[in-house]
């Protein structure tokens, strides 16, 4: 799935590791992410927009499941 | 599973190590320690080796329930790629080991002890592993 995570972590000057530890994550889990390798859990998801002051849809852009429901 | 852990990433961490290296080395001990004793012993009952074989086992069981609650306490990613691992290496053990059964049933090879079976599930889930970090690098992860 598409997302501004890495955007908007560069944008506080955090490295992924930075990222992780906020979370309670590993790196590789932000790193998968990121690259949209991995698709977080809705709670997950959740704890990424809060940190950020965001909306779920805010960071991540769910083009495929909206093509789908259309 | 997908719901979340009471316990960070590091916290899981620390957790598993801070259990499986004192379950290690009690194996590491019994494992001289044993057969020391029973070569001790000239004549030593039944009863007794069961003990020492199932005392010398129980560390590596232990470690197994260990690799369960990591597996529920750290992150969703990891604890997928690990699942994934895990049932791939132990797949791929598990058919070595039916293939190797017919050959020895066969007495095309000869008798392994079953003890190797749980070096082999650690051997080929970290062989996985392995290969899982490679591809995943190669597909632009770091």
């Amino acid at each position: 799935m598409k997302n501004l995570l890495k955007d908007l972590r560069g944008a506080r000057g955090w490295s992924q590791g930075d990222l992780a530890d906020a979370l309670g994550v590993s790196r590789q889990s932000v790193n998968a992410i990121e690259t949209g390798k991995f698709d977080p859990s809705l709670p997950l998801a959740f704890r990424i927009a809060r940190l950020f002051g965001k909306t779920i849809e805010d960071v991540f852009d769910d083009e495929a499941g909206q093509m789908a429901a259309e | 599973m997908s719901s979340p852990s009471a316990f960070t990433f590091k916290q899981a961490n620390r957790r598993y190590r801070y259990a499986f290296w004192p379950a290690i080395g009690f194996y590491t001990v019994a494992c001289f320690a044993g057969p020391m004793l029973l070569k001790a012993m000239s004549d030593p009952p039944k009863w007794v080796a069961g003990v020492i074989a199932v005392v010398t086992a129980a560390p590596i069981a232990a470690v197994f329930w260990l690799m369960g609650r990591w597996l529920r306490e750290t992150d969703e990613y990891t604890r997928a790629t690990h699942i994934d691992a895990m049932l791939v290496g132990g797949g791929i053990l598990l058919s070595l080991c039916i293939g190797w059964g017919f050959l020895e049933l066969f007495d095309v090879a000869p008798h392994l002890p079953t003890f190797w079976v749980a070096p082999g599930f650690f051997f080929f889930y970290g062989a996985t592993r392995c290969v899982q970090r490679l591809l995943g690098m190669r597909k632009g992860g770091s």
